[in-house]
């Protein structure tokens, strides 16, 4: 299909790419990944769209007649660009793809490297990145808010969650919501007893003497409980019901929400929150 | 016709027994028929998954004298070990971060020896001593190092799948390598960390892997050669039954389905019954509409030719990577009045499913954790219909359980004295964004964000009703539910569940009630199956915990 020597279909394809590329920018590789040489990345990115886009898809997974090459077994298992170019320059001509003799070495090495990457990106799912997701109706989000949310019996938009969208990003905001322990967003991690809003317990002891404070750890056999205040832990061993322990969780209405919120109203909440700024 | 199959699969497994009968450990093949007494020769102890033995040396009414016989700290030091592989030195970056080596193996033990593994080692350890017989070393090329379910034995062989995708052999005696041989390719992020399981003249392998979209399948390979018997890929190619639920040709030759754990097996019906990966692209189904066979499903294979008996689906069209790999465990049981031939699965969507494996007919469906959230209710064939609402979305869906699924791969047990299913559940929330908007989204194409936990719980179900019929909430701390997703199980003739708690105890439950008897802190939770064994006359409990193993046992 696409012919080196032809001009008109190179000129199509160049159009073709750069209406593509808008959409699709280089994939980023981050420093941590130094494998792979961002110029490269770049450069094998241009040659790949104007040279391969117009049949295998300007972010190569495929197009008009060309194969997904991010799907490639020959792509994926190639070592530097050594099996890609040598296959490169053959072509496949009896499935009409042409050789590419006239590709420089180097220009055929970045077309591998820019493979690479996006195989790269593809397969990690730690590096992909979300979305827009404020995509809500906050006025809905104000009602749920203030309605069957009733996210107004412990929370003030005027008072504890003043400028809150400023605070943080969408993702970090909609985490915080739902599920506001664990230090999302906030600094580094640390124990979760020490967390504002770790479990609470209370312990009677047979001598009715109550000893309250964090859960740190209650199982059928123990229980653990960490004084805020003294920063003294004490355990004691328990027999049944004995002794008698109750906890309380001081989320327990975030987490009552868990089955009751429609996706509807965390968009919207997630919305309104977001323009709390 | 059967006997005739059992008596041939027995005669192929004669010639290593008289090689080698001298000096080394030999298997002899017609202890994986009956329960495991005086050996733990194959992953779930026999074929069946139930992972119930009959032993009652220890039980309810001493097991309060249980105590601590010897422990066995991984040792990873490649200075007295036998090293093979085929990757560098130094390892390399691609294979990850390989974090401190845990027991997901459940080791096999025969002849007072233990054999074990995790990514890249494997361990023969003393049984009566925890002293290290002998240590291999796999030099890896990459290739994620999740886990290994352990090793296979086949008369005096070892086999064991590593995480860049090779089948290796050794010689169970002294640790040396026999041959390996590439099952697939590591660079298309393949990784392998299943246990083989050995039918007759065969050992059955299966891989893994769905960061990229790759085909999954299932192998039979010679013990003696390490040659392929037969492949069986578990989506259909093009033209095949099965492939109507696919869109196109692509999408199935990169639909996954990954058998990525053990399966089990009916020596008289002569099926070998194991439960597929999820299919890939894994968090959305933009370009694979339909029902995606035979990923998610629980399938029913001959071992001889690798053909495919009956399937069932359990995850149609699944879009939040609930594998179905979780042990197909199979038992006689009996339903409205009636002797059944049963197969029961707790599986990784939330549902308990209980199905006949002659024929893979439908028996039951329940519902085994509370939280889900995610399907419109089951079709007339008990299979949920998911509901594409929940399918991840740019704006995120809130989805329970999380991706780790309601339970997972660590060993469930049946105990035929109860009736009693028993597992671990987890009711976790987790928003999902779909962030691969392209037409050929490709790889996991979405993000998760976990949100939290409901409560996790072991639990007893009766597969007549498929109902709860006791649950125990595990452990809590500061930031409440803790644990794993599911724990390994073995319950006993003795009247007793080994599991743990969530919070690193390991605990014996009583079977019929869930209250706890028993138990020791090991300040991690276990994590394998735990087993049991009468060696010298006296039984034992293994579990590893981390990369402890620990051997417990009454006092002389």
């Amino acid at each position: 299909m696409l012919r080196k020597g032809s001009s008109a279909v190179l000129l199509w394809s160049v159009a073709l790419a750069a209406g593509l590329r808008a959409q699709q920018p280089a994939p980023r590789i981050t420093a941590a990944d130094a494998q792979f040489d961002q110029a490269s990345v770049d450069r094998g990115q241009q040659t790949f769209v104007t040279q391969c886009g117009f049949c295998h898809g300007a972010n190569a997974r495929g197009g008009s007649s060309g194969p997904d090459l991010t799907r490639s077994e020959l792509v994926q298992s190639d070592e530097g660009g050594r099996q890609f170019s040598e296959f490169l320059r053959a072509g496949r001509p009896d499935k009409g793809m042409p050789g590419f003799e006239q590709l420089a070495r180097g220009d055929m090495v970045d077309v591998a490297t820019f493979l690479h990457a996006a195989i790269y990106l593809n397969a990690n799912r730690r590096l992909y990145t979300v979305l827009n997701i404020v995509t809500g109706d906050a006025k809905a989000g104000e009602t749920f808010f203030s309605g069957a949310g009733k996210c107004g019996t412990c929370h003030q938009v005027t008072g504890d969650l003043k400028g809150i969208g400023a605070k943080y990003d969408a993702v970090a905001l909609q985490q915080k919501f739902l599920m506001p322990r664990g230090g999302r967003g906030e600094g580094p991690p640390r124990p979760a007893h020490l967390d504002k809003n770790a479990v609470r317990v209370s312990v009677t002891l047979p001598s009715r003497q109550i000893v309250k404070g964090v859960l740190v750890r209650l199982t059928d056999f123990d229980v653990t409980v960490f004084d805020p205040d003294t920063s003294q832990t004490r355990s004691f061993v328990r027999n049944g019901d004995v002794p008698k322990v109750d906890v309380v969780d001081p989320l327990q209405a975030h987490l009552d929400l868990w089955p009751k919120w429609t996706d509807a109203d965390i968009h919207n909440m997630t919305a309104y929150l977001a323009g709390l700024k | 016709m059967r006997a005739g199959r059992i008596a041939a699969l027995l005669l192929g497994l004669l010639a290593p027994v008289a090689l080698a009968a001298q000096q080394a450990p030999v298997l002899d093949p017609s202890v994986l028929l009956k329960p495991p007494t005086d050996s733990w020769p194959t992953y779930h102890g026999d074929y069946t998954g139930r992972r119930y033995s009959t032993l009652t040396q220890i039980n309810a009414d001493n097991i309060r004298n249980l105590q601590l016989a010897w422990v066995y700290r991984l040792n990873t030091s490649q200075v007295f070990a036998n090293i093979g592989g085929e990757g560098p030195d130094i390892p390399p970056a691609a294979a990850g971060g390989f974090g401190a080596p845990t027991i997901k193996a459940t080791p096999l033990m025969l002849n007072g020896v233990l054999y074990f593994s995790s990514p890249d080692h494997v361990w023969a350890v003393d049984a009566r001593t925890g002293r290290e017989v002998w240590h291999y070393f796999w030099k890896t090329r990459g290739g994620i190092h999740i886990g290994n379910r352990g090793v296979g034995l086949y008369g005096n062989w070892i086999f064991f799948l590593t995480p860049d995708n090779y089948f290796v052999s050794l010689d169970a005696a002294t640790g040396k390598e026999r041959w390996h041989h590439e099952i697939a390719n590591v660079k298309r992020e393949y990784f392998s960390t299943s246990a083989p399981i050995i039918i007759g003249k065969q050992v059955l392998i299966g891989v893994g892997g769905d960061s990229l979209d790759v085909p999954g399948y299932l192998e039979s390979r010679d013990p003696e050669s390490g040659l392929v018997i037969w492949r069986w890929y578990t989506t259909p190619r093009a033209g095949q039954p099965g492939s109507e639920t696919w869109p196109n040709a692509e999408a199935m030759l990169n639909g996954g389905g990954m058998p990525w754990l053990p399966g089990t097996y009916d020596p008289e019906l002569g099926l070998y019954y194991i439960g597929t990966g999820n299919p890939q692209p894994v968090l959305t189904g933009k370009s694979r509409p339909g029902d995606n066979l035979w990923t998610c499903s629980v399938v029913a294979i001959h071992p001889d030719t690798g053909k495919l008996e009956w399937w069932y689906q359990v995850s149609p069209h699944d879009t939040h990577d609930w594998d179905a790999a979780q042990t197909p465990v199979i038992f006689d049981g009996v339903i409205d009045g009636k002797p059944r031939k049963l197969l029961a699965q707790a599986n990784r969507n939330g549902h308990f499913f209980v199905l006949d494996r002659t024929n893979g007919k439908h028996v039951l469906t329940s519902l085994h954790t509370d939280s889900i959230n995610w399907t419109k209710g089951l079709n007339p064939g008990g299979q949920p219909v998911p509901n594409p609402d929940k399918e991840p979305s740019i704006p995120g869906v809130l989805v329970s359980p999380d991706t780790n699924g309601a339970t997972n791969w660590p060993p469930p047990s049946f105990n035929p004295d109860t009736g009693l299913f028993y597992v671990a559940t987890s009711q976790s929330y987790s928003m999902l964004y779909l962030t691969d908007t392209d037409d050929r989204p490709q790889g996991w194409a979405a993000a998760e964000r976990g949100v939290g936990n409901l409560g996790r719980a072991l639990k007893a179900i009766d597969y007549k009703t498929g109902k709860v019929k006791w649950s125990r909430p595990l452990g809590m701390g500061a930031g409440g539910s803790v644990g794993g997703v599911g724990m390994g199980l073995l319950s006993t003739a003795g009247k007793l569940l080994f599991g743990n708690n969530g919070a690193g105890d390991f605990v014996a439950y009583d079977p019929s009630t869930g209250k706890p008897l028993w138990h020791v802190g090991l300040g991690v939770n276990t994590s394998n199956g735990p087993e049991t064994y009468l060696l010298d006359g006296r039984q034992y409990v293994v579990v590893g915990a981390g990369d402890v193993l620990y051997a417990f046992t009454l006092p002389h």
